[in-house]
Order: structure tokens, then sequence, then C-alpha cells
């Protein structure tokens, strides 16, 4: 092994400049690669960061508006789920898919603490949400049944509407985006002694006309839910007298695993719920179904579409480095006839040969290509730093354009792989060609 | 015999045919000391490069220790000129970017020996043709007297059945050729080493125990020369 890195190195030492040149091109183009697929993940986290923290196992059931005539009724009727669905979507009629099913219902109300106070949507909900929405519970717990049972007022409020009671500034609550936001905010409010939001747990607020009780805090989900106040169903449904209407039903399936059998399922689903409400069995817009498992199986597809497509662009342009460092190769064999063709006089076979020039191509091109690979990553760090940080705020929402815009240690052990090989193909015809000279057409040369 | 040639033809195809071996019968002992002389166009290189299994030929048989040579691959015919031939050329042919030492180092490096070994075997052969002082010294440095005796060195170090010189002292000066040449007569006096010297220089020839005169593709005259007595312009042959 020493022998045969002796021997690149002094192949190499002589023909710097040339090498360097070669190696420059190979360094971009996998510099390129890692970038081009470092933007592309940053491009596709932040779409994902909404739906990364759900479990995909869940479809979520909503009412619509007609869209078709059905059964003597006009189009353009409001359609409200009721407990009657539920109690369908639960029973035998789906039972080969359909695991668990929850409801909620929600209302408006201003929530109050001391002099502090915002309005907001207040959920009824069941503990099963917790894990379909993938809630995580920074402080207290979240819903339990003895809470749904005997209707207790209680809640779960998110982190940020917990500061806003306490007066505080938002602090950074793990949200990366919330840099720019907090610069903003702690410029105008002076809060004078900051409470943590700990000490609210056990302490009553106000929602409406009545106490709840503080039982929990959630983390701030940025997308999805991020203000919900979480309180028991059937409290929420008693207290603002609902009655059997629901907002959305909500299960967890099984069984379904690829496209076509979820869409099979989702028509069949529809069809059955769209005839009980009297709207026709193929109105999609009746009854609106969110499947978080098709949309997540879309997501994928797109995610596995952009990085091929990156790979692909990346893989082009190192090609360019690669036909240089085979270029060169060619030239070295070359120059270097005569000296194989004493190899070969005293004892060298083709494989050795080959192996020598098989060597050098792998050596420049990995060693080129991890430089640009490192100046890639570094890049990508950079970019993670910079654009990553920032974000563009679009109908009061803030929506981050680059999150984590880095590759993994996957894609540089790939990227590694696609340079070993990237090597040899650049090495092999110039190998090939070196080892296959007759020894005495080889000594002849000059 | 060492080397047995039967009947060896060869005939190169290059446009018009043209036939340079006509039947070559050779046998050379263990331990001799023999020159092949011929004018350009004798066919003497063609014979050499036959004998070093550098080229193929056509017709005939080849032995070299009882083994016959013919229809090798690439990879047998590289194998067997590491461990039974050792080549010194005209022009030298040593490797412009390694040292002395590296360039004698590198017929065992092709045996697969271990660096160390190799180092010192390298060393103690250089020694013996009294270029220790010049192991680590380029070839571009060294004097062409030096650079042939690292280059017999390296012909040596495998302690091959067999050294081929191909006009060893084509490049040299009178006096250095005349050094080579007691060399190699030493070399093989007292180490028994069976040397053959492609030459056309009568004077080399004349250094030599036996003198195989080939021309036109055919051995004329096989001289005995152990009197070392040849004429200046060998028997029966032009002057070169």
């Amino acid at each position: 092994m020493r022998d045969v890195l002796t021997e690149i190195w002094e192949s190499i030492r002589r023909n710097k400049l040339r090498t360097a040149l070669t190696g420059f091109a190979v360094s971009w183009g996998i510099f390129m690669l890692i970038v081009l697929l470092g933007a592309g993940n940053g491009l596709m986290n932040a779409f994902m960061t909404g739906s990364e923290g759900l479990a995909t196992n869940v479809m979520q059931v909503g009412g619509g508006r007609t869209s078709k005539p059905y059964d003597g009724l006009k189009e353009g009727r409001w359609i409200d789920l009721d407990e009657r669905d539920v109690q369908l979507t639960g029973s035998e009629v789906f039972a080969d898919h359909i695991d668990q099913v929850i409801s909620s219902v929600s209302t408006s109300a201003t929530v109050s603490y001391g002099k502090k106070h915002f309005s907001g949507s207040i959920e009824g909900n069941f503990p099963a949400r917790q894990q379909m929405d993938k809630i995580e519970i920074l402080y207290g717990r979240f819903l339990n049944e003895k809470d749904i049972q005997e209707s207790r007022k209680v809640v779960v409020l998110p982190e940020d509407r917990a500061e806003t009671l306490l007066g505080n500034e938002i602090r950074d609550s793990g949200a990366r985006m919330g840099t720019a936001r907090n610069t903003s905010k702690s410029l105008g409010i002076s809060s004078g002694k900051e409470v943590h939001v700990q000490d609210l747990l056990g302490k009553y607020i106000r929602i409406g006309d009545f106490s709840f009780r503080v039982v929990g805090i959630a983390k701030a989900n940025e997308e999805s839910n991020s203000n919900t106040v979480y309180a028991p169903y059937t409290t929420i449904r008693t207290i603002y007298g609902k009655g059997r209407v629901v907002d959305d039903i909500t299960f967890t399936f099984h069984g379904l695993n690829s496209q076509a059998e979820s869409d099979a399922f989702e028509d069949q689903f529809r069809a059955t719920m769209n005839v009980r409400h009297r709207a026709a069995p193929d109105d999609r817009r009746a009854l609106w179904i969110w499947n978080r498992f098709s949309q997540d199986l879309q997501m994928n597809r797109g995610r596995n579409i952009l990085t091929t497509a990156l790979w692909i662009l990346g893989l082009l342009t190192l090609l360019g480095g690669i036909v240089g460092v085979s270029n060169i190769m060619l030239i070295t064999v070359k120059e270097r006839t005569h000296e194989f063709g004493i190899r070969k006089a005293i004892g060298a076979s083709p494989w050795d040969i080959m192996k020598l020039i098989l060597a050098e191509s792998v050596t420049i091109t990995a060693f080129f290509g991890y430089v640009g690979m490192l100046l890639g990553m570094f890049a990508c760090t950079i970019l993670d730093k910079t654009v990553g940080q920032s974000s563009m705020s679009i109908m009061d929402e803030e929506i981050a354009m680059f999150v984590n815009p880095t590759v993994g240690l996957d894609v540089a052990i790939e990227a590694t792989l696609v340079l070993i090989i990237a090597g040899s193909l650049a090495g092999l015809f110039p190998a090939r060609k070196a080892s296959r000279v007759r020894p005495i057409e080889a000594l002849r040369a000059e | 015999m060492l080397i047995e040639l039967k009947n060896v033809n060869k005939t190169y195809n290059n446009g018009q045919p043209l036939h340079v071996l006509k039947g070559i019968n050779l046998g050379i002992d263990k331990g001799e000391f023999v020159s092949i002389m011929g004018a350009s166009g004798s066919g003497k290189s063609t014979l050499l490069n036959i004998l070093g299994i550098l080229d193929n030929y056509d017709m005939g048989e080849y032995y070299i220790d009882g083994r016959l040579i013919k229809g090798l691959t690439e990879r047998q015919a590289a194998d067997y000129r590491n461990h039974m031939i050792g080549f010194i050329f005209q022009s030298f042919n040593l490797i412009g970017f390694k040292t002395a030492v590296e360039n004698v180092e590198l017929p065992l490096f092709y045996q697969g020996v271990p660096r160390a070994k190799r180092h010192q075997m390298a060393m103690e052969y250089l020694d013996r043709l009294g270029l220790a002082d010049w192991a680590q010294h380029y070839p571009n440095e060294m004097s062409g007297g030096q650079k042939q005796r690292v280059a017999i060195a390296r012909a040596l170090i495998t302690n091959p059945k067999i050294i081929l010189a191909d006009e060893p002292t084509g490049a040299l000066d009178s006096k250095t050729s005349e050094e080579v040449m007691q060399l190699l007569g030493k070399l093989n006096r007292e180490e028994g080493v069976t040397i053959i010297v492609v030459t056309h220089e009568s004077g080399v020839a004349n250094c030599t125990d036996k003198i195989v005169h080939i021309k036109d593709g055919i051995i004329g005259e096989i001289e005995d020369n152990r009197e070392h007595r040849a004429s200046v312009f060998g028997t029966s042959t032009i002057m070169k």
C-alpha cells in the first residue's frame, strides 16, 4: 500500500499544476453536488416542518358544502358533522381499517389571567389527540380520561399563549424562526420581572365566564395547531351548548399500505358518509377529508423527485471533472509509456501497470473530491447560518425559506462512493491502454 | 542446455512481410559468456527480444532450462522475465524519478519482496558494484558508467538464469566500455552468471568466450573465443 502511495506521489509531484487544475474541476463538481443537495434539503425541510410532527396513519374529516345536486336537494348545501357520524366512523362498517375515533368541538373565547388576556379558539378534545397530532407537553400533562368523564374545567395552554398571559416576551422556545420575531417584540415590550410559564401550572385562568385550571403547557407548533387551547371535549360541549354537532372527526387507521389502497378506502368512506348526509357519494366537497398518509406519500414522492433531479444535476457537473481526470491520465500514460516498458521488461504484469494508473486516478479524484465535499458542507453550514435563519412574512405567517439546509452522513458516504467509482471509471481507459502496450513497443517509445 | 532454440522463425508483417529470423538453432550452456554479433538488420535484436521473452516467434521452439517458452500470456511472460532474465540495455533504461537504490529494488517489488528486505538486498548489490555512496542519487546525477552499473545491479538482483545485454557499451566511451565488459566477464567467471551480449562491435564480442555470428537471419559461424583472440573485424564478416 505504501509503495503504491509512493508511486502516486512521485507521479503527482512531477505534474503539480496539471494535477491541481484537474483536481479543481472534480472539487467543483462535488461541491456543487453537495450544495445543491443541501439547498434541496433545506427547501424540503421548510415544506415539511408543518407535517413532520404528525402521525401519518391519521385521517381528519370536517364538514363541507355540497357541489352536486343529489336526492332532490340542490348543490351548495352546508354539511355539518355530528356525533352520529362519529359513531358510524367507529362502527363495524369500517372496522377493517379504522382503529380509534375521536372528535373535537371548538369555540372562540377571551382568555384572561390577571390583567393580561387574549382571544382565541378553545378546542374541546380527547386525550388521544396528543398522539395523533404529536402534541409535545413541556410542563404538566395533557388531558386525560378523568377530565373527559367528569367534564373537568381544565386547560392545556400552548407555550406562547402562556407567555402572553404572563406578559412575558416570547422566548426562544426552540422555534428557529422565532429569532427575527423576538428581536422585534423585545424592542417594544419592557416587561419587569419575568415569571416562568411553569408557574402557571395549577393556577386558574378565566375563559369567558368560567374559571379553568391550567394542567399543562404544550410546545407551540409553528404550523398546524399553533395557538389552540385544549380543554376536555365534554366540558366545552356542555358549557357552550354545542349539541350534537362536532367540528371534526379524527381517526387512526391501519392496513392501508399504498396510495391506491388509501384512495380506495377514502372513496368508500366518503361515499358512506355522503349518503348519510344526503349528498352525492362521489361529491368531493361535501366533506373535507385530510388524509395525512397520502399527503405524506405525495410529499415523499416530491422529495424523491427533487433529490433525484439534484443528484443528476450534481453528477453532470461532476462529469466534467471526471472527463478532465481521464484526459490527464491519458496524457500521463502517453508520457510514461517508455517507463512502463522498462517496468514490464523487469517483470511488471499488465495488472501491475493498470493498478498504478487506476490508483493514481482514484487518489486524485478522491482527494480533490473530498476537499470539494468539505467545502460544500462548509457552504451548507454558512447557508444554514444566513438564509436558513431568515424567514418571509406571508399573510401574517412566518414562513422559513430554508430549514437546516445541510446534507447528512448518508450523502457524504454516497458521495465518497461516487468519487471512488468515478475515479476508477476515469482511470479505466487510460489504464487499459497502458497495460496493453507491448513491452518492446513501449521500450522503443520516447 | 540452459537455452535451446530449435528452428525459430520470425516474420514481421508490417505491410511488406519481412522474414527476419530464418530458422535459428542455438544452444547455450549454463555459465557461458556468449556474444551474438551481427550487422544492423541481421536479426540480432529480434533474436534478443525473443530470448528475453519481450517478443514472440512464429515457428520453432525455445526452451529455457527445459521449459518451453511459447504462447505465454502477458502475465506469464512478465513472471518469467521477472524470475529468469536480467536485462542490460544500451540506454540503461533506468527510471528517472527513482534513485539508484529504488531502481535496483524494482524487480524485487514485482516479486512481492517486503520493503525492508529488498532495500537491504539492493544496497548489497550496489555495494558489490562499488556504488553504495550513490544509492540515493538520481540517474541524471550519475555518469554513463555508473548508470550502467546500476542497471547491472538491477539485472542481477533477482538472481536470474540469464543476463541479456543489448549493446551494453553502445552509449559509453571506450574506457568505460572496457570497464563494463570486464565487470561482466568477472561476474561470469567468479559467480558463474550466464551472460549473452548482443553487439555489432567486434571489440566487445572479443571480450566474450564464444561469438555467435548472425547474418540475414541465419546463424553463421560459432567461434570459440576463450583465448580472446578473435580478429578485430571478426571472421568472414564485413567491417562495421
